[in-house]
């Protein structure tokens, strides 16, 4: 095993509904995924994108298969298990923000520190930290609804990092924005990857996935090309 | 760290509150009415409570009181003498037996009750005359408003003088001061000493004391009414006289200790009816008046527990109600909250601790308008209640309780959930 692996999905398959009514979405999905890699992946509407991130999110669980995450299974974990992975080992960005619109920015953010009882004054310092670094530091106090897209969405990218996730997965980020701050949004994804941090990322735009170091892209629930693990990185850390 | 934790589930749960404050204000109606019921019966009950411990502090907790009464009517002999002589009631012999075995007994007083009638110059009352010991002017609270009341050397003197009620005063319809002056009861003449500071006893002391509610009362020395009056009472009726002889009207026995007073009254009970061929006699235990006042309070209790628990209910639901559609209008927040990282029990917390924030405010709504009802109520009847600070605390259970209880179902529902579903709704 790798020991830079992130995420290793071995025949993951997902099936909605039961009996006649059966639908399988995903037909055994294999896809590995090592520490610092920027993953795009594409595909036409339908093809199983958003249920492939809802299983690597683990807000879902594979009907078949297996998905280690940080080496550790976790295709099989009860409820409470996954949400905590869901909050030690995964940032999500959503196309749609999903801010709680009547907390504020700060609040917002802190989120994911309150349910991993973080000390309040942690959860502070750590949370202004970010906020700043998405360079929304002149509003923390600012409720959602006063905020522009681009900022709604530094925000919830400030929420995603907040408990240092191994994974950072974001469906369409840049989906209900204007050009001008998806590209800003964008950027901070890729600063993200220079740091050092692994993402997978859904989009349709096949600019953006131009863009990026490994693209997956998948066809009626199986993925059709890839270029393979560890391609994801940095061409400069790739050489190294 | 907990504690800060709790404070801050609250404060969001507050929060929550105070953005639809309509809208939660409506949900505490119920609580409010539930809980301003269950106070206002409370208080109700305590002063109910207190009134009988009030009365039998009037009697004393450690008092047995025995009364003469008259037996059914006996068949009076075929006789066609005009003179009738009937016999009743405790004797001396009864009096000396207790003194003298009862082990239990404390203190014994004697009562000697006669209907006799007054004159005061030209005027003529029937009254109550009590020939009674010292003590027992003590015992029954009876102070003298002006004068004085007769004392252990009155007795000894077996001096003749009189405590009259202000009733009395009134009916002898003079517009002399009594104090002082003189009435004749039957032949003799007594000295008014004192006058009774209050107007009557209340009734259920009447009644425990056997006193004629008709006549006022007139309180001599036993000792005085024992050598002058004597224990025969003569009556007049359509041609025939009856005279009827009662030994004791009276006999008020105190034990050492309360917890002596049922043995004691079940020895007295057993003492008597072996002197006695007849049920000549009662034997009034206040204590007993505590049983029994439990007892209708039980029956008072019940109907009180079904009117809060409907209105509880009603409360309950009122707010398991709204909880449901808040739930269904934060989805999304539900959603979010979960692909965070909330555990079901979270979700079930927060939303726990909404309905049991409304119940608790709702709660101590309640107590206020509950209070407020209760002294509206008091100063508008004369019903006695009895406010406590507990009842805050007792509002504050009952609510909380309402507001778990109710808000488990919604808070289960909110909490399972799929997250995936929660996330996508709009
Ligand atoms: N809960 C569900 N129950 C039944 N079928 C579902 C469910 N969720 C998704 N599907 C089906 O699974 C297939 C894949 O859906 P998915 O949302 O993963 O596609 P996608 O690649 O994300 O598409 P898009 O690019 O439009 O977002 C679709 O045919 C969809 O109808
Ligand atoms: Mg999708």
């Amino acid at each position: 095993m790798d020991n830079d692996e992130v995420l290793r999905l071995e025949g993951v398959a997902k099936v909605y509904g039961e009996g006649s009514a059966a639908l399988e979405v995903l037909h055994g999905i294999d896809i590995l995924v090592t520490s610092g890699e920027f993953v795009g992946i594409v595909g036409a509407s339908g093809s199983g994108k958003t249920t492939l991130m809802n299983i690597v999110g683990c807000l879902d669980r594979p009907t078949r298969g297996s998905y280690a995450l940080n080496g550790e299974d976790v295709s099989r974990l009860d409820d409470d298990k996954l949400s905590l992975v869901r909050n030690r080992a995964i940032g999500f960005v959503f196309q749609s923000f999903n801010l709680i619109q009547q907390m504020t920015v700060l609040e917002n953010v802190e989120l994911p520190l309150f349910y991993s009882h973080t000390p309040k004054r942690e959860r502070h310092e750590r949370c202004r930290a970010l906020i700043e670094a998405v360079g929304l530091s002149h509003r923390p106090g600012h409720y959602p609804t006063q905020l522009s897209g681009g900022e709604c969405q530094r925000v919830a990218i400030a929420r995603a990092l907040v408990n240092e996730p191994a994974l950072l997965l974001t469906d369409e980020p840049t989906g209900n924005l204007d050009s001008k701050n998806g590209e800003e949004v964008l950027k901070i994804f890729h600063d993200l990857h220079a740091e050092g941090r692994t993402i997978l990322m859904v989009t349709h735009n096949p600019e953006i996935a131009q863009g990026l170091p490994r693209i997956i892209e998948m066809r009626d629930g199986e993925v059709r090309s890839d270029p393979g693990p560890g391609s994801g990185r940095l061409v400069a850390e790739a050489l190294a | 760290m907990i504690l800060g934790r709790m404070l801050e589930v609250f404060v969001l749960g507050v929060r929550n509150l105070l953005r639809n404050k309509l809208r939660s204000f409506l949900t505490m109606l119920g609580m409010i009415f539930g809980v301003a019921s269950v106070i206002a019966m409370l208080s109700v009950g305590a002063g109910a409570r207190h009134e009988i411990l009030s009365r039998i502090q009037e009697l004393g907790v450690r008092n047995v009181i025995l009364n003469s009464v008259k037996p059914p009517e006996q068949i009076k002999p075929e006789t066609t003498e005009t003179q009738w002589k009937n016999k009743y009631g405790l004797t001396f012999e009864d009096a000396d037996y207790i003194e003298a075995v009862l082990p239990t007994v404390e203190r014994m007083l004697r009562v000697n009750k006669i209907r006799q009638r007054l004159w005061y110059g030209s005027k003529r009352l029937e009254a109550s005359v009590l020939g009674v010991e010292p003590e027992y002017l003590e015992m029954f609270g009876l102070k003298a408003g002006r004068g004085r009341v007769f004392n252990e050397l009155d007795a000894r003197k077996k001096a003749k003088v009189c405590v009259i009620r202000r009733g009395l005063v009134r009916q002898l319809e003079t517009v002399e001061d009594p104090l002082g002056m003189w009435l004749d009861i039957g032949d003799f003449p007594f000295q008014v000493i004192g006058i009774l500071e209050d107007e009557a006893f209340r009734s259920h002391t009447r009644k425990a004391l056997n006193i004629d509610a008709a006549a006022q009362e007139v309180y001599i020395p036993y000792s005085t009414s024992m050598r002058t009056l004597g224990t025969t009472t003569f009556i007049e009726r359509s041609g025939s006289q009856e005279f009827t002889e009662v030994d004791l009207d009276q006999i008020v026995v105190t034990t050492r200790h309360q917890d002596e007073v049922l043995r004691t009254s079940q020895m007295l009970h057993a003492a008597l009816g072996r002197l006695h061929d007849d049920v000549d006699y009662e034997v009034v235990v206040p204590l007993e008046l505590l049983q029994q006042s439990e007892q209708t309070q039980k029956v008072f209790n019940l109907v009180m527990i079904l009117i809060a628990s409907i209105s509880l209910l009603v409360g309950g639901i009122g707010i398991a109600n709204i909880m449901l559609a808040t739930i269904t209008e934060r989805t999304k927040e539900i959603g979010i909250r979960r692909a965070l990282g909330a555990r079901r029990r979270d979700i079930v917390i927060q939303f726990l601790t909404e309905t049991t924030a409304i119940a608790a405010i709702g709660g101590l709504f309640g107590c206020l308008f509950g209070v407020l009802g209760i002294l509206g109520i008091v100063q508008l009847t004369n019903w006695t209640a009895m406010i406590a600070p507990e009842y805050v605390l007792i509002s504050l259970v009952i609510s909380c309780s309402v507001g778990i209880l109710f808000g488990i179902f919604p808070a289960r529902r909110a909490a399972y959930m799929d997250p995936i579903t929660a996330l996508r709704y709009e």
